[in-house]
């Protein structure tokens, strides 16, 4: 369930965007972006995607916060992290075209941005700078995720010892 | 040119002939001539560590023969395998790009050849080469991937046995090419088994006998064949 809010594209290169993916963009690269988001506003326990889904965009987070978790077919979750405004979801499974690998919730009510899988890779391959954000992002992403698998799997081997 | 390790060296990524089938070097030619002028190109034997977690990033390996084991370990000695790479894969790339320290450590399974490209070289090869970065983010991609599935399987998976029968599953599935897919090569030693699945080498030799008395598999030296698919998958969360 979304509002659809009137925003420009300032929405993206101030505040909590400003020093993330679009920061520092030419006009002409601005107003490129402007044609293909859209903003929603979500209200708390909104499902932005689920683990599995096909992905079909990337979602920025301008305000708000939303709960990343995994699933298993017993029912059980496990919360991976929280992400706060200025995060990009969604990306990775948006540039593979493969399925989410987590799913994404809202905790509070938030301020999203949207951009159809289709618009962004055709925009990513136009602008470079852009590309080197979402390098770096996903550079972050896969950071955090190795810490988890580290804290997870090292106290699971001390357990399988003891 | 052959090496002290049999390995044909493959000298220039121009002429690779392998170069069509891996997911990175698959690159427009101008981009593999700029990387052609930023790379070395080493051959390591069996058991040579690449890069150690925790070591500031020097830079990015592009597997190009051989398999690599990347881990983690805790300061008691414990290691956790998280994945075994294979050629056309960009080892640290993620510490590379973040400057955030190595997440893993690389250590050779087989002799590899390794194409070695300096941090700052490859920082600037991909503010060149927009093609590079695209493909870059494609293979960060399917690192997080594979981390998410990790952290699934760990966190949520409910038994050793249903772990060892998963890893079994998936290398047969990898191995679908092959005339006999429920037929492997196990080039891995039960400790290695247990760091891939979190538990202990004791816990695995147990497994494999229980799977051999339940005929879900049969072992003949280090040859695996899997009599029981169903079986397996049973064992396995729906």
């Amino acid at each position: 369930m979304s509002r659809k809010h009137d925003l420009s594209a300032t929405v993206l290169t101030n505040g909590p965007m400003s020093d993330g993916l679009f920061s520092g963009l030419p006009a002409h690269a601005l107003r490129q972006l402007t044609g293909i988001y859209s903003a929603h506003h979500y209200p708390s326990g909104a499902v932005l995607f689920q683990e599995g889904e096909p992905a079909s965009g990337i979602f920025l987070l301008c305000r708000g916060a939303v709960k990343l978790s995994v699933g298993s077919s017993h029912g059980d979750s496990l919360l991976l992290r929280s992400a706060g405004p200025g995060e990009i979801l969604g990306l990775s499974a948006t540039l593979t075209g493969q399925g989410h690998e987590v799913s994404a919730e809202t905790t509070i009510p938030s301020h999203l941005v949207f951009i159809k899988r289709k618009d962004f890779l055709r925009y990513l391959r136009e602008h470079t700078d852009v590309c080197l954000q979402v390098v770096e992002s996903l550079s972050n992403d896969v950071h955090a995720a190795y810490e988890r698998v580290r804290t997870l799997g090292l106290a699971r081997i001390r357990h399988a010892h003891n | 040119m052959l090496s002290p390790y049999g390995l044909e060296i493959i000298e220039s990524c121009l002429t690779c002939k392998l170069r069509a089938d891996k997911i990175f070097c698959n690159l427009p030619p101008q981009s593999v001539q700029a990387l052609e002028a930023i790379k070395y190109t080493t051959a390591y034997p069996k058991g040579a560590v690449l890069f150690v977690e925790g070591q500031a990033p020097r830079g990015v390996f592009i597997l190009c023969r051989g398999r690599v084991k990347l881990s983690i370990c805790s300061s008691d000695g414990k290691t956790l395998i998280l994945k075994i790479a294979e050629a056309g894969e960009v080892l640290g790339l993620s510490a590379s790009v973040s400057g955030k320290p190595y997440e893993l450590t690389a250590e050779t399974l087989d002799p590899c050849q390794v194409n070695f490209v300096k941090r700052e070289d490859f920082l600037r090869f991909l503010r060149e080469h927009n093609d590079v970065c695209l493909r870059v983010a494609e293979q960060l991609s399917e690192k997080y991937n594979t981390a998410c599935h990790e952290i699934r399987s760990l966190g949520l998976s409910h038994s050793a046995a249903e772990k060892l029968a998963k890893l079994l599953l998936e290398w047969s599935m990898k191995n679908g090419g092959a005339r006999q897919p429920d037929r492997m090569k196990l080039t891995l030693t039960h400790e290695e088994i247990a760091q891939m699945i979190g538990t202990s080498r004791e816990t695995v030799t147990r497994l494999f006998a229980d799977f051999k008395k339940r005929q879900l598999i049969q072992l003949k030296g280090s040859t695996l064949v899997i009599r029981n698919r169903a079986g397996l998958e049973n064992l396995v969360s729906p």
